[in-house]
């Protein structure tokens, strides 16, 4: 069990599962699947925008929990050593560099998020599986601008 | 509360997708981001066909989503220049962080420190677009003397 949760299986598999909870969304309560919609409820909620947590909350708490039960029958960690380019350039204990980069880049993901009603789940597979003409050029402006960052980010380190 | 039910289920195989398909790996995201890697492009283009079929199915046979009982439908959004702008930025983050709201949730169940950074940020996100929509409060337009409501 450890070994088979810890190999990535074949992309498909992941991409029918993850395709089947587009489906069972719509199937179950006739909504479109989507993460950064919750963050914002409990933001709501906490600051008191919102009275109540829907069904956005609660996904969010599945994904939670789903990962958690994840790590706890795969007996170990998917995430990987350290974090990524951060720390490999910076240093595993660079707590202000390392965390600074991640403090601003959460703000991009969660304000362009809510700025473009979606994220890579809501946008990128959501709105795109029922053929929304916004959803389908917010992924591609997503891909190509974290692409294009992405081999900037190489270039200078 | 049924309905929330079915969210969290839903959920939660989302975020075992996310964490068995490492997508909360930094290492992962970038090399898939430098194009090194194609397995995030071929599991979203199997989700997208996948969903694609299934909600047309489910539309076609005009099927009633079973605990809220309307018919399954959905409304498309026309492109707008916030779709472009918000995905820009949104972008930019994804490459710095190498992960988005789904797989910081995975990291985090996981026991992954550096995410609380990252959810962090998130949360800062949202705020700041929350305020921004909202503008200026009332009580922070300063109004010449006397034409204040409350003053007067």
């Amino acid at each position: 069990m450890h070994d088979f949760l810890l190999q990535r299986p074949a992309w498909y598999v992941i991409g029918i599962l993850v395709g089947l909870v587009t489906v069972g969304l719509f199937a179950f309560i006739n909504e479109r699947v989507g993460v950064v919609g919750g963050y914002s409820q409990l933001i709501e909620r906490a600051t008191h925008r919102a009275d109540g947590l829907s069904w956005k909350a609660w996904f969010l708490f599945g994904v939670l929990g789903g990962s958690l039960a994840f790590r706890l029958l795969a007996g170990g960690s998917t995430v990987g050593d350290g974090y990524g380019w951060l720390t490999r350039s910076f240093g595993s204990h660079a707590y202000g560099a390392v965390g600074g980069v991640l403090l601003v880049a959460g703000a991009l993901v969660g304000f362009g998020a809510k700025l473009a009603r979606g994220c890579t789940s809501g946008n990128g597979i959501g709105g795109s599986s029922v053929g929304s003409p916004a959803s389908l050029v917010a992924t591609g402006t997503f891909m190509a601008t974290a692409i294009a960052a992405s081999f900037a980010i190489r270039a200078v380190t | 509360m049924k309905a929330r039910l079915a969210a969290l289920l839903l959920g939660a195989v989302f975020g075992v997708a996310m964490s068995w398909g490492q997508f909360v790996n930094p290492d992962r995201i970038r090399d898939m981001l430098l194009l090194k890697d194609p397995y995030l492009y071929l599991m979203m283009g199997t989700a997208v066909v996948v969903g694609f079929l299934g909600t047309r199915l489910l539309r076609r046979y005009r099927v009633r989503a079973l605990l809220t009982g309307q018919p399954v439908t959905w409304k498309t959004d026309k492109v707008s220049p916030r779709y472009v702008v918000g995905s820009a930025i949104f972008g930019l983050g994804w490459a710095l962080a190498d992960t988005c709201p789904a797989p910081i949730a995975g990291q985090l169940a996981q026991g992954a420190f550096w995410s609380l950074f990252t959810l962090a940020g998130v949360f800062i996100g949202i705020l700041a677009y929350l305020r921004w929509q909202e503008g200026p409060g009332p009580e922070r337009v300063v109004l010449p003397q006397g034409l204040d409501p409350r003053t007067r």
